[in-house]
C-alpha cells in the first residue's frame, strides 16, 4: 500500500502522527536557548612566550622566527601572525573554520614541546592561549558614584559581583575601574640613606613581622592545646610602629623613614559613565549558556541589589548583548508571522475556498515546527540563521500541498468520491512533487557542506530548509490527501457575501488566463524576436554588474559605537582627563542619540584578560557608546560615527583616533567592514616608507575612514645603562642593581594585609616626589655585599631614549598593516580603487603589497559561493534529467536561470544594495526555486504532447493550465520574502540583500520563464518534429518507388 | 447464471464494492491496475505520465435475477461521473462447478 493510500485509509493514525510531531516540536521549542549566531568555535590560538630582557628584534630572531617555522607545519593552518615586542613574543595561529580546535591545540603543544630545547636559555615556557567565545563579555554594568570612590571596589565585589557570579551560566565577573585598596609604605630615600637602610630591608622586615605561625601542640593534663603566634597586623596603623632596625642604639620605626598610607592603587584604569566616575563590572558567560537567559537573570538580580547599595551608587547596564539578540529575534519572529499571513492570503486569493486554504496552510506550522526538533536534537540554538531559514522556507512549504490539492480538486470535479480522488490524484502527482522537492534539496543540501566562514553561517540554513521541505513534502503526500478526503466536497456552496468579494477576482484571474494564452500564441509565432530580445535583456543586465558594488557582509546597526582616541605617547593621565571632559560635554549636546557613554582611560589594571588584551596606556581614551533603539532615531550609527570623526579631526592634539560603528569587537555581521593592506618585507625603513605611501593613497580614497598604520610609534623611555666594569669593581651584579632600581620605582611587594578575609598588597617604594625626574633615578643608592653604598650615577648612565616598535609578522614575513574602515561605499569598489593606485607605487626590492582583512575573506567566500553555484546547477540538472529522462528538457528549463540573475542584479541596482555574501546565497537558492516553475510548465507541456496534441497546442494549453499554479507558488515565495526584504527591526539589515535578491530574481525569471521557456521548447521540438516528418516522407517515397 | 465483467476507473473502486454488496453479489474476482481505453470517447487509462489513471476489473457470475438491479446501479454511478469511465459486459456462464 502506498503511503498516501494508507494515510487516507487511516485518518486517525495520520492525524495523530502529525499532532505528535507538533507536540514534540513545541516541546523542543520551549527547550531551545536563544543566541545571535550559531555557535562558532573561534579559530585562533595564541602562543605567548616571554624572554625577559630581550629587545623586539632579539625576540623576533631568536624566539618568534623559530617558533613560526615549526608552527607552520601544523595541519589546517590558515595563517600565522605575530607581534614581537620587548620581552614578549605573541604568535597568533589562525586555522580554517571548522577545524577541531582541541586537536589543533594539541598539535601546537607537541610542536612547541619539540622546539623547547632549541630556544635560547632564559626563555620561559610558551603559554598557549585558546580563544574562546566565552571570553567575550555578555554584559557590562556600570556603577556610578559621586562619593564612594574609596570603597567602591569592595562594595561592588560583595554586593554586586558575588551575587551575579552565583547566577547559573555566568563564568566570571570582574570589576575594573574601581581602584583597589593598597597599603603603601612610601620611603624617603634620604632618611633611609641616613639610617643606612634599604627598601628591600624594609620590605623584608614587613614580611617577617606580618605572619601567623602555628607553634605545634602541647598536652597539659588530659587536654591538648595548640600553640600559635599571631603576628599579623590587625590594622594598617600597626605598620608604622614596626621597628626596622637600630641606629646608634636607638630603634628606628617605619614612621621615621616612611609614610604609611592605606589608600588606593596608584595606576589604574579610570572609568567614567556619562561623565561621572564609575566602575565597570564585566560579566562573562560559560560556553553554551543562554545569553538571553543570563541577561534576564542579571536584570532581576540588579533590581534586587539596587536598594541594598549606598544611595549614591547608580547601577546601569551599558552593554547588554542580549538586547540586540532579543531585538533581532523579535523582528524575525514578526517576519515569519507576516510571511505566513501573506502566504495565506495568496492561497485564498487563487483558490477562493476556505477549506482548501485551511488544508494548505496547515502544512506551514507542521513543517516549520519540525525544524525545532532538528535544532534541539543537534544541540543548536534559536538564532538569526535558524529563524531566517524558517522565513525563507515558509513560502516554499505550501508548494507541494498546492499541487496535490489542485489535482485532488480536479478529480472531485470530474466526479470521483473525495476519498478515491485523494488517493488516486495524489498518486498521479507524487513523482513530480518529489522531483521538485529534490531540486530544492539539491540546492540547500550542499550548503551544509560549505567550508569556511560561510559554511558555519549556512550549515544550519541548509539543514533547516532541507528538513522543512522534506517534511512539507511528506505532509503534502499524507496529511493533505487525508484532510482533502474528509473536508473537500464537490461543488461547495459559497456564501453570497464571499462571492461578492471573490467574483471579480475570479473574473480577473480568468481574464489573465486568456490574456496569457493570446500573448503566448503571439510569442510562439515570433520565436526569433522573443529569444533575441530576451538575450539582449540578459546581456544588458550583465552591464549592471559593473554598477553594483560588492561587500562581504551588510553593515548592521547594533546601536553601539566604539571610539579610541590616541594622544601623543606619554601624555599624562590628567591631560587625557581634561580632553575627555571636553569631548563628553560636546558630544552630549550634539548627539542626543547617545544613551550611555562609558569612557575608559589610563593603564589597565590587568584584572580582566579581555580588557588587558588591548593596548593600554595613559595616552589612550576609549569610549563605548550605547545609542537609543534603532526605530527611535533618525541617524544610524554609521552617520553618527562619521560626524564624530569630523569632531575628532578638528582637535589638533589628538595623534590619531578610530571610530568603530558596531562597537569595538569587530564581530561577524556587526558594524562596518574594513580594508587591510599589508606591506611585506624585511627592511623596516623601506616597508615603512611604502606603508606611508599606501596610507596616503587610502586616506585619499573616497569611503575610507580612520586609516591607520599597525607599526606603533616609539615609546619614550629612560634607559639605565650600567657599566659592567664599574659594577664588577664595586661588587654588584647587574641583576641586583636592576632589581634595586625596580624596587624603588615600581615598588616591592613581600606581604599582604588581611582584613575580613580579603588580602591587600603592602607595597614598599620611594615616595612619589623622589621618583619624578631623571636625577631621582641617578640618585638611587645601590649597596654591595660589603654594605657599601654606591650611587647609581657612579656605575651607570641614565639616558632618554625611545623604545623600538614592535615587529609584526604575517606568515613568517615582516609586515606593516594599514587598515581603514569603510563608510558608505561598497568594499569591492574601494579595494579595486586602492589596488590600482597602489600598483603605481614603485616598490623597493623585496617589498610586496597585499590586500587582506574583510576583502580577502570576501574574495574567498565569493569563490566558495561560485563553486557552490556551479555544483548546485549541476545537481539540479541531474535531478531534472532523471525526472524527464531527457538531456534536452532540463536544458530548456535551465534557460530560466540567466533571467534570475538579471533580476538579482536589477533589484540590487535599483535598491542600491551591494552584492554581499548574503545576496549571493540568495542567488544560489534561486537556482532551485526558479527551475521549479520550469519543471511544472514543461512537465505539463510534455504531458499534452504525449496525449497526442500538436506542439503548438501542447505548449499553449499547457501554459494556460499551469499559469495559476506557477503564479501561485511564485507569489507565495515572493510574498514570504517581502518582510525580510523590507527589513523591519533590529539586525534585519543582514538578511535584507537576500530578500531583495530572491524577490528580484524570482519575479523577473518567472515572467520571462512563462514566455521564453515555451518559445525555446517549441523551437527545439519543432525541429525534431520536422526531422521525423522528413524521415517519414523519405520512407513513404522509398515504399512508393518500390 | 450470467457472467458480468465490470471494467472501471479505479476512482470508482469503493463505490463499485458498495454496489456489489447492495445487490447481494457475494462472489467475484478482481484485477487491479488493468489498462485500456474506451471505444468512442473514453480516455486511455495507462498508468503512464501522460495518462496516469488506471482501471480495475471485476468478474462476477450472478444469478439472472440479480443482473438487472446490478446493472441499474452501475449505470447510475457511471452517469454521475461520465468522464471517469465505467463499462459492464454480460455474457452467458454455461456451467459452473
Amino acid at each position: 500500500m502506498k503511503i498516501y493510500e494508507s494515510a487516507v485509509k487511516k485518518p486517525v493514525t495520520t492525524a495523530l502522527i502529525f499532532v505528535g510531531i507538533m507536540v514534540f516540536g513545541l516541546f523542543s521549542f520551549s527547550k531551545l536557548s536563544v543566541d545571535l549566531y550559531p555557535e562558532i568555535e573561534l579559530n585562533a590560538v595564541m602562543v605567548m612566550t616571554t624572554y625577559s630582557g630581550a629587545s623586539a628584534s632579539d625576540i623576533e630572531q631568536n624566539v618568534t622566527k623559530r617558533m613560526e617555522m615549526s608552527l607552520s607545519t601544523v595541519s589546517d593552518l590558515k595563517k600565522i601572525t605575530s607581534v614581537s615586542k620587548d620581552n614578549i613574543s605573541m604568535i597568533t595561529v589562525e586555522f580554517e573554520y571548522g577545524t577541531d580546535m582541541t586537536e589543533a591545540v594539541n598539535d601546537i603543544r607537541s610542536v612547541i614541546d619539540m622546539l623547547r630545547n632549541f630556544l635560547p636559555e632564559g626563555v620561559e615556557n610558551p603559554v598557549i592561549l585558546k580563544f574562546n567565545s566565552t571570553m567575550i563579555p555578555v554584559a557590562f554594568i556600570s556603577a556610578r558614584t559621586s562619593q564612594n570612590v574609596q570603597g567602591l571596589y569592595k562594595i561592588l565585589e560583595d554586593k554586586v559581583g558575588n551575587p551575579i557570579n552565583r547566577i547559573d551560566g555566568v563564568a566570571s565577573v570582574s570589576i575594573s575601574g574601581a581602584p583597589q585598596r593598597e597599603i603603601q609604605v612610601l620611603t624617603d630615600p634620604r632618611k633611609l640613606e641616613a639610617y643606612r637602610l634599604t627598601v628591600e630591608q624594609v620590605a623584608g622586615v614587613l614580611a617577617m613581622e606580618n605572619r601567623n605561625v602555628p607553634g605545634g601542640n602541647i598536652d597539659i593534663g588530659s587536654e591538648t592545646f595548640s600553640v600559635k603566634v599571631d603576628g599579623e597586623f590587625k590594622s594598617s596603623d600597626e605598620i608604622k610602629e614596626i621597628i626596622v632596625g637600630s641606629f646608634n642604639g636607638r630603634s628606628i620605626y617605619i614612621k621615621d623613614i616612611a609614610t604609611v598610607k592605606d589608600t588606593l592603587k596608584e595606576r589604574a584604569t579610570e572609568v567614567l559613565t556619562n561623565g561621572e566616575r564609575a566602575a565597570t563590572i564585566v560579566v562573562q558567560k560559560q560556553s553554551g549558556a543562554n545569553v538571553v537567559d543570563i541577561a534576564n537573570k542579571i536584570q532581576l538580580e540588579l533590581e534586587r541589589i539596587k536598594p541594598l547599595l549606598p544611595p549614591d551608587i547608580q547601577l546601569e547596564m551599558i552593554m547588554d548583548t542580549s538586547e540586540f539578540i532579543k531585538g533581532s529575534i523579535g523582528s524575525l519572529t514578526e517576519t515569519v508571522l507576516l510571511a505566513g499571513l501573506f502566504v495565506m492570503i495568496v492561497v485564498l486569493f487563487f483558490l477562493g475556498r476556505w477549506r482548501a486554504t485551511f488544508i494548505i496552510i496547515l502544512t506551514i506550522p507542521v513543517s516549520l515546527i519540525a525544524a525545532f526538533i532538528y535544532l534541539m536534537i543537534s544541540g543548536n540554538t534559536l538564532n538569526i540563521i535558524s529563524l531566517s531559514s524558517l522565513s525563507i522556507a515558509i513560502g516554499m512549504v505550501v508548494d507541494d500541498a498546492i499541487v496535490v490539492l489542485e489535482n485532488i480538486t480536479s478529480h472531485i470535479e470530474k466526479g470521483s468520491k473525495p476519498k478515491d480522488a485523494a488517493i488516486y490524484a495524489t498518486n498521479e502527482v507524487a513523482v513530480a512533487v518529489i522531483a521538485s522537492t529534490l531540486t530544492i534539496v539539491a540546492v540547500f543540501f550542499p550548503l551544509t557542506m560549505v567550508s569556511g566562514l560561510a559554511g558555519i553561517m549556512f550549515k544550519q540554513l541548509g539543514w533547516i530548509v532541507t528538513i522543512i521541505i522534506t517534511v512539507s513534502t511528506i505532509a503534502a503526500l499524507t496529511l493533505t490527501p487525508m484532510l482533502s478526503s474528509k473536508m473537500l466536497r464537490k461543488d461547495p456552496k459559497r456564501s453570497k457575501a464571499f462571492m461578492f468579494f471573490y467574483a471579480p477576482i475570479e473574473r480577473g484571474l480568468d481574464g489573465l488566463d486568456r490574456a496569457y494564452e493570446r500573448f503566448l500564441t503571439w510569442a510562439l509565432g515570433h520565436r526569433l524576436l522573443v529569444i533575441f530580445s530576451a538575450l539582449a535583456l540578459f546581456v544588458s543586465s550583465l552591464l549592471l554588474l559593473t554598477r553594483v558594488g560588492t561587500d562581504f557582509f551588510p553593515a548592521v546597526d547594533n546601536s553601539q559605537i566604539g571610539v579610541t582616541v590616541e594622544l601623543p605617547v606619554g601624555t599624562r593621565v590628567e591631560h587625557s582627563r581634561e580632553l575627555n571632559q571636553y569631548l563628553y560635554s560636546q558630544w552630549k549636546d550634539k548627539y542626543p542619540e547617545i544613551e550611555v557613554m562609558s569612557t575608559t582611560m589610563g593603564q589597565s589594571d590587568g584584572s580582566n584578560i579581555f580588557l588587558s588584551m588591548g593596548n593600554s596606556g595613559t595616552h589612550l581614551i576609549s569610549y563605548t557608546m550605547k545609542m537609543t533603539h534603532v526605530n527611535s532615531r533618525k541617524r544610524d550609527i554609521f552617520e553618527i560615527s562619521d560626524l564624530i570623526r569630523k569632531d575628532l579631526e578638528a582637535i589638533p592634539e589628538i595623534y590619531r583616533f578610530e571610530v568603530m560603528p558596531g562597537g569595538s569587537n569587530e564581530g561577524m555581521g556587526t558594524g562596518g567592514s574594513s580594508l587591510e593592506m599589508n606591506v611585506l618585507g624585511y627592511n623596516m625603513e623601506d616597508a615603512e616608507a611604502v606603508a606611508h605611501q599606501v596610507a596616503e593613497i587610502m586616506k585619499g580614497t573616497e569611503g575610507l575612514r580612520d586609516v591607520k598604520l599597525s607599526r606603533e610609534n616609539y615609546m619614550p623611555q629612560l634607559k639605565v645603562q650600567f657599566d659592567r666594569a664599574k659594577l664588577a669593581l664595586n661588587g654588584i651584579s647587574l641583576t641586583n642593581a636592576a632589581t634595586a632600581v625596580r624596587n624603588r620605582i615600581n615598588g616591592i611587594i613581600t606581604t599582604q594585609f588581611r582584613e575580613d578575609g580579603d588580602e591587600y598588597d603592602i607595597v614598599v617604594r620611594n615616595e612619589i616626589k623622589f621618583r619624578s625626574n631623571i636625577d631621582d633615578v641617578r640618585a638611587i643608592l645601590l649597596y654591595n655585599n660589603q654594605g657599601r653604598a654606591i650611587r647609581l650615577s657612579e656605575v651607570a648612565d641614565v639616558i632618554e631614549d625611545f623604545a623600538p616598535p614592535s615587529i609584526e609578522h604575517l606568515d613568517r614575513e615582516r609586515v606593516v598593516k594599514i587598515t581603514g574602515s569603510v563608510y558608505n561605499r561598497p568594499l569591492g569598489d574601494i579595494a579595486a580603487e586602492v589596488t590600482t593606485a597602489v600598483n603605481q607605487i614603485t616598490l623597493p626590492a623585496n617589498i610586496v603589497i597585499k590586500t587582506s582583512g574583510a576583502y580577502e575573506e570576501q574574495q574567498e567566500s565569493f569563490m566558495d559561493m561560485i563553486t557552490l553555484l556551479l555544483l548546485v546547477i549541476m545537481l539540479t540538472y541531474i535531478v531534472m534529467a532523471a525526472q524527464f529522462e531527457s538531456f534536452r528538457d532540463p536544458f530548456i528549463i535551465m534557460f530560466s536561470l540567466p533571467f534570475a540573475f538579471t533580476g538579482v542584479f536589477a533589484a540590487l541596482w535599483i535598491t542600491g544594495t551591494s552584492l554581499s555574501l548574503i545576496a549571493l546565497i540568495g542567488a544560489v537558492m534561486l537556482v532551485g526555486i526558479v527551475v521549479k516553475n520550469g519543471i511544472v510548465l514543461i512537465d505539463y507541456i510534455n504531458l499534452n504532447k504525449e496525449r497526442g496534441m500538436s506542439i503548438m497546442k501542447s505548449v499553449v494549453s499547457g501554459g494556460k493550465s499551469r499559469l495559476r499554479p506557477v503564479l501561485m507558488t511564485t507569489v507565495t515565495t515572493i510574498l514570504g520574502m517581502v518582510p525580510m526584504a523590507i527589513g523591519i527591526g533590529e539586525g534585519s539589515e543582514i538578511w535584507q540583500p537576500m530578500g531583495i535578491a530572491i524577490i528580484g530574481g524570482l519575479s523577473v525569471s518567472t515572467l520571462l520563464t512563462l514566455v521564453v521557456i515555451p518559445t525555446i521548447y517549441t523551437s527545439l521540438h519543432v525541429r525534431e518534429m520536422s526531422k521525423k516528418r522528413k524521415a517519414h516522407a523519405k520512407g513513404l517515397k522509398l515504399k512508393n518507388a518500390r | 447464471m450470467k457472467a458480468v465483467m465490470i471494467i472501471y476507473n479505479q476512482a470508482h473502486s469503493s463505490v463499485v464494492m458498495e454496489i456489489l454488496d447492495n445487490c447481494n453479489v457475494r462472489g467475484f474476482t478482481k484485477w487491479v491496475d488493468v489498462q485500456g481505453r474506451g471505444s468512442v470517447k473514453g480516455e486511455p487509462h495507462y498508468g503512464t505520465h501522460a495518462w496516469p489513471s488506471k482501471n480495475m476489473a471485476i468478474l462476477a457470475v450472478v444469478p439472472e435475477e440479480f443482473l438487472a438491479p446490478l446493472l441499474k446501479e452501475l449505470k447510475a454511478e457511471n452517469n454521475a461521473a461520465k468522464e471517469q469511465g465505467m463499462r459492464a459486459f454480460v455474457w452467458e456462464a454455461e456451467s459452473v462447478i
